[in-house]
């Protein structure tokens, strides 16, 4: 008997003890967020929010000051003001920063889950979504402003604004993209379901259309005011990435690496280009040139023709939509020695950016 | 050729989710006891040549040959493959089947975890296996209480106890004593009984830390593996469950 009660007396202090721990989920993983604003780029990678000078690829400060458990960053930051820096993090936590000096000026724990995507800042509010199905508002100082409007499954992509109905737009994973009110945080719309899950935020043009890719291997284009379908565009694979307008092009891509330019008004295909690799980041449109890259690790530089300027090869993936000012162009390779790599206009590398202690 | 059989395997998981009516608990107990079904006739083999090999250990004739020849390796290997040939024992016949198991049993696992993509990255590398399951995203995870994705802890009283965890240790004690008192020198009290014990005790332990620490889909599949093998073993009338506690000194 005395082996049973040793084993019994075991496996209670087993139970007492792993009570203790807090049960909290250890898969975090993701890929970088990158943005940049004025003379500074702001990466969210992993266990740090990095503030780098654009001028010279050195770090001015980085959040947290020193690494603590369960504080991960993927989500692009956003700018507020001069004075606060608007993050989401892995840890279900909304932190507003300080650009001057890194140190936090509030935090908002009102989410339940992972918050996947860049806030949206407004001069009233700021905007976040989670992966808990809901959008949440907060005012400048972190305070709640209305109960959080729910989806039916998670939510990773950004909110938008449109400026037609002076709302916020939401796409889910549900299928749907909703309009909330941004002063009480009641619905004003809904989509039919779109087919597919929604992972990356819509795009809305200036004249009223709204675009937004779907895993249901589609791009649809749809009236803001009348929520009717315009054109619907058939891609090979899953639609990943956000659509981005151009002037009169749509960029749209999938995960068979298609990258494609859409005449908006019709969602019919202007060109095409394949580089090898899979697009999950939406592209950057500098000047006469779109940017985008692949996780084969390719960086391509395409004209508005569909001409490629220029294809780098950089060890690694590129899941992050590269980012950049008039002169510099920036890319946030995953699994790769450096977290930031900034180019010229060229493709020559002014500059990498590795933080000493990660 | 790896990366095609768990595309296999993590279809026919969704599958199977998607018959459960998007259930990812049950899927995973199906999954794991068809797995367990299908690995049968290797299941039954081990068992067959564990039993063949403990009765050998047990034998007279067989305790002479070691008694005569303990001084003489060489001749006593000797004897022992002429002793197999007599009796009809593949001396493989009880670890072969054992590591045909292993990648099966691995293929499940990360069908199970890849499956459980929770985060952009890991619906990036998840949608590189899955043929035509764009609807079938998100996957629910939430299963009774428990949340498949995170280590899981039911809590009662502001205590969270890890229920699975648990579970995994006492199942996994009780398969792995059914198993050891099956295996050749099990109880026979030497050297390799020795390690076969500390191992009964040991493998528990290690089973529940990993219950406690990884994502619950993974616990689950652990108490559903264990259990149908537990089942299949008192079907082949491998093990008593008489054994299963300790014994009074």
């Amino acid at each position: 008997m005395k082996k049973t009660t040793i084993l019994i007396i075991t496996l209670i202090l087993l139970a007492l003890t792993a009570s203790g721990c807090s049960g909290r989920r250890i898969t975090t993983s993701g890929w970088p967020g990158l943005t940049v604003h004025e003379d500074l780029a702001y990466l969210a990678s992993g266990p740090h929010v990095y503030a780098v000078n654009l001028a010279n690829g050195t770090l001015k400060w980085q959040f947290p000051a020193e690494q603590q458990r369960e504080m991960t960053f993927y989500a692009p930051p956003a700018v507020l003001n001069e004075d606060q820096l608007i993050v989401a993090g892995y840890d279900d936590i909304l932190h507003s920063i300080n650009p001057e000096n890194g140190k936090e000026n509030w935090s908002y724990d009102g989410p339940k889950d992972r918050l996947i995507a860049e806030p949206l800042v407004t001069d009233q509010a700021i905007f976040v979504t989670s992966a808990d199905h809901y959008l949440y508002a907060v005012d400048h100082q972190g305070n709640q402003l209305w109960e959080p409007f729910e989806t039916e499954e998670p939510i990773w992509a950004a909110p938008v604004w449109s400026k037609d109905c002076e709302c916020v737009v939401i796409a889910s994973m549900d299928h749907r993209v909703y309009a909330v009110n941004p002063e009480t945080g009641t619905e004003i719309w809904r989509t039919e379901d779109l087919g597919g899950p929604i992972v990356s935020k819509p795009a809305i043009s200036d004249d009223g259309i709204l675009y937004v890719s779907t895993f249901n291997n589609e791009i649809i284009a749809m009236d803001v005011e009348t929520l009717r379908v315009r054109w619907r565009f058939t891609t090979a694979d899953w639609a990943w990435a956000a659509p981005v307008i151009d002037g009169e092009q749509l960029y749209v891509s999938d995960l068979a690496g298609n990258f494609y330019a859409l005449d908006r008004s019709a969602g019919e295909q202007l060109w095409v280009l394949n580089p090898g690799g899979r697009i999950v980041s939406a592209p950057l449109v500098m000047g006469e040139n779109v940017y985008f890259g692949t996780d084969q690790g390719s960086l391509v530089v395409a004209s508005s023709e569909g001409a490629i300027q220029r294809s780098q090869d950089l060890t690694g993936k590129v899941y992050t939509s590269p980012d950049g000012s008039q002169d510099v162009f920036l890319v946030a390779p995953t699994e790769h020695d450096d977290l930031l790599l900034a180019f010229d206009e060229n493709g020559a590398q002014l500059w990498n950016f590795s933080p000493s202690d990660d | 050729m790896w990366d095609a059989f768990i595309s296999l395997m993590i279809n026919i998981l969704l599958f199977i989710y998607d018959l459960m009516g998007r259930n990812f608990g049950l899927a995973i107990i199906l999954f794991t006891i068809l797995i367990r079904l299908v690995m049968y006739p290797l299941t039954a083999r081990q068992v067959k040549s564990s039993k063949a090999m403990q009765e050998m250990q047990e034998s007279e004739e067989w305790q002479k040959i070691q008694k005569k020849y303990k001084d003489d390796r060489e001749k006593l290997a000797q004897k022992q493959m002429e002793y197999y040939q007599e009796k009809g024992i593949s001396p493989f016949g009880s670890c072969l089947p054992l590591l045909l198991q292993f990648p099966i049993i691995i293929g499940l696992y990360q069908a199970i975890i890849r499956s459980l993509a929770v985060t952009p990255i890991q619906l990036v590398n998840l949608s590189k296996h899955i043929s035509d399951g764009a609807n079938l995203i998100p996957i629910n995870s939430q299963f009774l209480w428990m949340e498949l994705s995170e280590p899981e802890r039911l809590h009662v009283f502001g205590y969270g106890i890890p229920i699975l965890a648990i579970l995994v240790v006492i199942t996994s004690y009780v398969q792995t004593k059914m198993v050891s008192t099956g295996a050749p020198g099990g109880d026979s009290g030497g050297q390799g009984a020795q390690m076969t014990q500390a191992m009964s005790l040991y493998m528990p332990f290690f089973m529940g830390y990993l219950a406690l620490t990884f994502a619950s889909g993974l616990a689950l599949y652990f108490i559903a593996s264990n259990l149908t093998t537990i089942i299949q073993y008192l079907l082949l009338g491998q093990g008593d469950l008489k054994n299963i506690l300790p014994s009074r000194s």
